[in-house]
């Protein structure tokens, strides 16, 4: 039953089989709460968003229809859904990083850097060089840390796209299917999403690539 | 130096570099020629630098995240969701199931009661000479009404009128036999129209009737029943 298809798992799971639900959760779970993580820097908000995605699953399976889109494409248009209301409901802003204690330091230290002015931020990229000395750097929590807080620091629609087609790495037309929008559209949102993300990251250098510049 | 790259300038690289390593876009089809005109181009160079970084530090997010899932207990709440969701639909089922067996059976019910009704209300096929006294051919209303008035007057007992009077319209007397006797009420002042008198009332506006009726459903003759016993 592992080998099945999004599409038999849910026929069969709309049948009342429980292992099929319990496989298809297992299997699309993962990036739906990941989704809501990083749109919401909440884990909390996270969890309930992925009960809700699956449980809308169980209640209304039959509204998904394959000819408009993938099976995860339908979950993150739902989880968005959700996220959506819950901020209308609780006005929540967000977006910090929820778990990572071993980076909220890092991350100050870097916000710091970032507001004492490293590079000139203005986006054309001239007049300054990579925003990252070296690829070690950017395996390190830090690197790590500091991305998460500049993708959380985007506007919602920006995010989105960043989470969807760069984290969970889904096509223009998935990502389209699951935002509700043209193709074209995500495309246009995620090169400007990633023009802000270049600069937000060049603000936020280390100090030591200030001094590295510096010198 | 931006002119000397071939077929690409820098507007049309900043439109693509962002996806010169995502297959099915024009980035990664005019990928070579992208690279070429940043090697040519220092400040689009800077941004496919910068480009490339910022790659890197989404995958290593990518990657460090790729673990990370909702803790069991939601899977836990989830199934339990399931199994209640899957009881209920059951229960719709049994539910419905037994709705539908009590309609049929109501439908049953109403059908043998109906044909039940019908037997009792339908005592005798018109016999032949029921059927003959009925049937006067081109009788004119008067001379219908006078008969109509004899034979009422001989049976005031039971009944207003033991046997049928044809009605003014009555044609085939032979379609009386094998029709059906129907009872039924009628305003007492409608009598003349049927070719009857109005009698003396008793109190009541309506009467009871018996109506023959031919096998192609028109009424061909009527009697009247007393008030007292109509059936």
């Amino acid at each position: 039953m592992e080998l099945m298809g999004d599409g038999l798992l849910l026929g069969r799971m709309i049948a009342g089989d429980e292992e099929a639900f319990t496989l298809l959760y297992r299997r699309r779970h993962p990036a739906i709460y990941r989704f809501a993580l990083h749109m919401s820097g909440n884990v909390a908000l996270a969890e309930d968003v992925t009960q809700e995605v699956f449980m809308t699953l169980i209640r209304d399976a039959k509204r998904f229809d394959p000819e408009r889109g993938t099976l995860g494409g339908f979950l993150f248009g739902i989880a968005r859904n959700h996220l959506r209301r819950r901020w209308e409901q609780e006005r929540h802003s967000l977006p910090l990083p929820d778990d990572a204690d071993e980076l909220d330091s890092l991350l100050s230290a870097s916000a710091r850097v970032g507001r004492n002015g490293v590079s000139n931020g203005n986006g054309n990229g001239n007049g300054r060089g990579p925003f990252l000395l070296s690829r070690d750097e950017y395996t390190s929590l830090e690197t790590v840390g500091r991305v998460r807080q500049a993708i959380s620091t985007l506007p919602e629609n920006y995010r989105e796209v960043v989470i969807l087609c760069e984290l969970e790495e889904m096509s223009y037309e998935d990502a389209a299917s699951a935002l509700d929008c043209p193709v074209g559209t995500v495309r246009s949102r995620l090169h400007r999403a990633r023009a802000l993300l270049v600069e937000k990251l060049h603000d936020s250098q280390p100090v030591r690539r200030a001094s590295a510049v510096g010198e | 130096m931006k002119e000397q790259a071939d077929f690409m300038d820098c507007v049309e690289f900043n439109e693509i570099y962002h996806d010169l390593d995502r297959p099915g876009t024009s980035g990664f089809r005019f990928r070579e020629r992208a690279l070429a005109h940043a090697e040519s181009c220092s400040s689009c160079g800077l941004l496919l630098t910068d480009g490339e970084a910022l790659d890197f530090a989404l995958h290593s997010l990518s990657q460090h995240n790729a673990g990370r899932e909702a803790p069991p207990r939601v899977e836990a709440a989830l199934l339990r969701e399931f199994q209640a969701s899957k009881a209920a639909g059951s229960r719709r089922r049994v539910h419905g199931q037994l709705a539908a067996l009590g309609a049929a059976a109501a439908i049953l019910l109403a059908l043998g009661l109906g044909v039940q009704h019908r037997i009792a209300s339908q005592p005798h096929k018109a016999t032949p000479q029921e059927a003959n006294l009925a049937t006067t051919p081109g009788a004119e209303g008067s001379a219908a009404a006078a008969q109509n008035e004899a034979a009422v007057s001989e049976a005031d007992e039971d009944e207003y009128a033991k046997e049928f009077v044809p009605l003014p319209y009555a044609d085939d007397p032979a379609a009386l036999e094998g029709g059906a006797i129907v009872r039924v009420t009628l305003p007492r002042s409608a009598l003349p129209s049927f070719g009857l008198p109005i009698r003396e009332s008793d109190g009541t506006d309506r009467v009871f009737a018996d109506l023959l009726v031919s096998e192609d459903g028109t009424p061909q003759a009527i009697r009247l029943v007393s008030d007292a016993n109509p059936n």
